[in-house]
């Protein structure tokens, strides 16, 4: 999902094809083709959406009762709500941290196999394994890892001599976010480095030879000559990324629930939350939440990808 | 001599990269390794030595958390509502992916970014609406529900590829078809389907994965135990079994034995469907 590639396709680059029989179609036949995908996606996923807007204006209580609250929620939310406001940070915090974890870590891993790494073909089978599996076996297999007790990560902490740093990561809030993001990083690095690795293996070789005559270092090679010409695919791994940990639910769930002490509450969480898990029974101030959240999410892209793309290097 | 010490300070280069490389692999098999070990152990066994060897190994164990649990229920749950949202996200999909890249029409603009800007709406702001919505239509908590929301959700990211790979099939294919007489449904079925067929198969590798391991929806629209799909019965086997480790494990590898099955023998088309979209 290349966010420039796909902004690219409404700029209106068609080129006017010359108007060739093969082109044009009756109604009809363009209603058969587009009716199904149209009608699902608009009962499912358009309506929904202006239904959350509307929502987000409104208080939604059971048994239908529904109170126009205008711009109400929207107060509440950004000027009292102290929660809303922990939770922005720790997604901010996280979806910062992460986004970098993941570019330059998945562009160190794709480097080592791109360097000819011993049994790199298989490493790379090996690395990408964590990506396939759901984050509810993620979530509880490092839920374990964690473990006070018995778990892998105070074992090996006191195995290399490191015994005083055993602690009960995910239990103490100023080590939660921390441990969660290390797990959710531990399955998307793999993600990363192959989109890394085909990218490498597309590169001219001819510039990478002439490099190595100069006598160009690898430090040198990597920041000089592989980074730009990386440009792209960095752009949209740093998008694709953002978008992904802004909205980040399903392994906050599963290891802490937005616990202890608030300490990984995220938008998404308390979204959730608030809708079905407090007994406040109205899901127009969730909607809120969803919506302001969609609106920052916008922006960001846009930001994003006016600053990071180069113009002439729009059509990939 | 000297060519030989050369080569053995080369290799000493390589040293480091090799060590990190072996740290990695043992970060990202190793949890697996543990919890394969662990679902053939008794929790007495792991509660006495977490880090042993199945020694017995207890392969009863899965047959245990098999029967005696809802896992089989998860199971076919995932297997049928993951199935049947993908055949039908496929074929939608390609055919208005085939719609926008073939035909030049009024309104292809406006039809293209609705379906499109699907792919940076956030779930959380369907999620919620949606609960309502199939409320109303009495679909909540039934599979046939999970299904038309997968497939509405999914749409944008099928069209997306496969609209970049059908446009890029040459014209003069389609001009040939409809001189010898083709309707537009045989071009859609006889030109464009078997030329797209590696896009195709991505799509389907890439929704697949993605659904199977659907939780945030799942997790909102179900809600009686023997309409669970895999991810909500994992957790909901490992939440009742917070106390026995051994089997929590074992359910756990139930969950992971397909994936890993599936992956050995097809890795590089997983790879790249996973990865389809973001590799252009």
């Amino acid at each position: 999902m290349s966010i420039s590639g796909w902004l690219s396709r409404f700029t209106g680059r068609n080129s006017a094809a010359p108007e060739i029989d093969a082109r044009r179609a009756g109604l009809g036949i363009l209603v058969v083709f587009l009716a199904p995908a149209l009608l699902v996606y608009a009962a499912f996923t358009i309506y929904p959406v202006l239904r959350t807007f509307y929502n987000a204006f409104h208080a939604i209580k059971p048994h239908g009762v529904v109170e126009f609250v205008g711009l109400g929620n929207f107060t509440t939310l950004l000027f009292t709500d102290s929660i809303f406001w922990k939770a922005v940070t720790n997604t901010a915090i996280f979806t910062i941290v992460a986004t970098i974890v993941d570019v330059i870590g998945g562009l160190l891993l794709a480097l080592c196999l791109f360097a000819r790494a011993p049994l790199a073909p298989l490493l790379r089978v090996v690395w990408f394994t964590p990506v396939l599996m759901s984050y509810v076996v993620v979530g509880i297999i490092w839920v374990w890892i964690y473990d006070y007790d018995w778990g892998l990560a105070n074992a090996v902490l006191h195995w290399v001599g490191l015994g005083a740093f055993e602690q009960s990561w995910l239990g103490h809030p100023s080590t939660a976010l921390w441990s969660v993001l290390v797990a959710h990083e531990w399955k998307w690095l793999g993600f990363n480095m192959i989109v890394f690795l085909a990218a490498l293996h597309a590169l001219p070789a001819e510039v990478l030879g002439a490099a190595e005559l100069d006598n160009c270092g690898w430090f040198a090679k990597l920041v000089y000559i592989i980074a730009p010409m990386l440009r792209t695919t960095i752009v949209n791994l740093t998008v694709l990324s953002f978008i992904g940990k802004m909205m980040v639910f399903d392994l906050i769930w599963v290891m802490t629930s937005g616990g202890p002490l608030w300490s990984t509450e995220t938008v998404s969480t308390y979204v959730y939350k608030r809708a079905f898990e407090w007994n406040t029974f109205d899901l127009g101030y969730p909607s809120a939440i969803a919506v302001l959240w969609f609106i920052i999410i916008l922006v960001f892209i846009a930001i994003m990808t006016r600053l990071l793309r180069q113009r002439d290097r729009l059509e990939f | 001599m000297n060519a030989q010490l050369q080569l053995w300070l080369g290799q000493l280069r390589r040293l480091p990269l090799v060590v990190f490389v072996i740290l990695y692999t043992a970060v990202t098999g190793g949890p697996l390794l543990w919890v394969a070990m662990m679902s053939l152990r008794t929790t007495a066994e792991i509660f006495k030595n977490p880090y042993g060897f199945p020694s017995p190994a207890h392969w009863e164990k899965f047959a245990d958390a098999w029967t005696k649990s809802n896992y089989s229920t998860y199971f076919w749950n995932s297997t049928i509502v993951v199935v049947i949202a993908v055949v039908l996200v496929t074929v939608i999909g390609a055919m208005a992916a085939h719609c926008l890249a073939r035909y030049n029409f009024r309104g292809n603009r406006v039809v293209r970014f609705l379906i499109l800007s699907g792919l940076v709406l956030p779930p959380q702001l369907l999620i919620l609406a949606l609960f309502q919505i199939l409320l109303d239509l009495n679909l909540y908590n039934t599979l046939p529900g999970l299904v038309l929301v997968y497939v509405a959700t999914h749409i944008a990211m099928t069209v997306y590829i496969l609209e970049g790979f059908f446009a890029q099939i040459p014209q003069d294919l389609f001009d040939a078809a409809r001189m010898d007489g083709y309707s537009d449904f045989e071009i859609f079925w006889r030109v464009t389907m078997p030329i797209g067929a590696p896009a195709i198969f991505t799509t389907v590798t890439l929704n697949f994965i993605i659904l199977w391991n659907e939780f945030l929806f799942a997790v909102i629209l179900l809600t009686d135990d023997d309409k669970r799909t895999l991810p909500l019965g994992i957790m909901h086997f490992t939440g009742s079994h917070q106390l026995d480790v051994g089997m929590a494990a074992t359910g756990l590898m139930i969950a992971i034995v397909p994936i890993v099955a599936i992956y050995a023998l097809f890795s590089e088309t997983m790879i790249k469907g996973m990865t389809a979209g973001a590799v252009r």
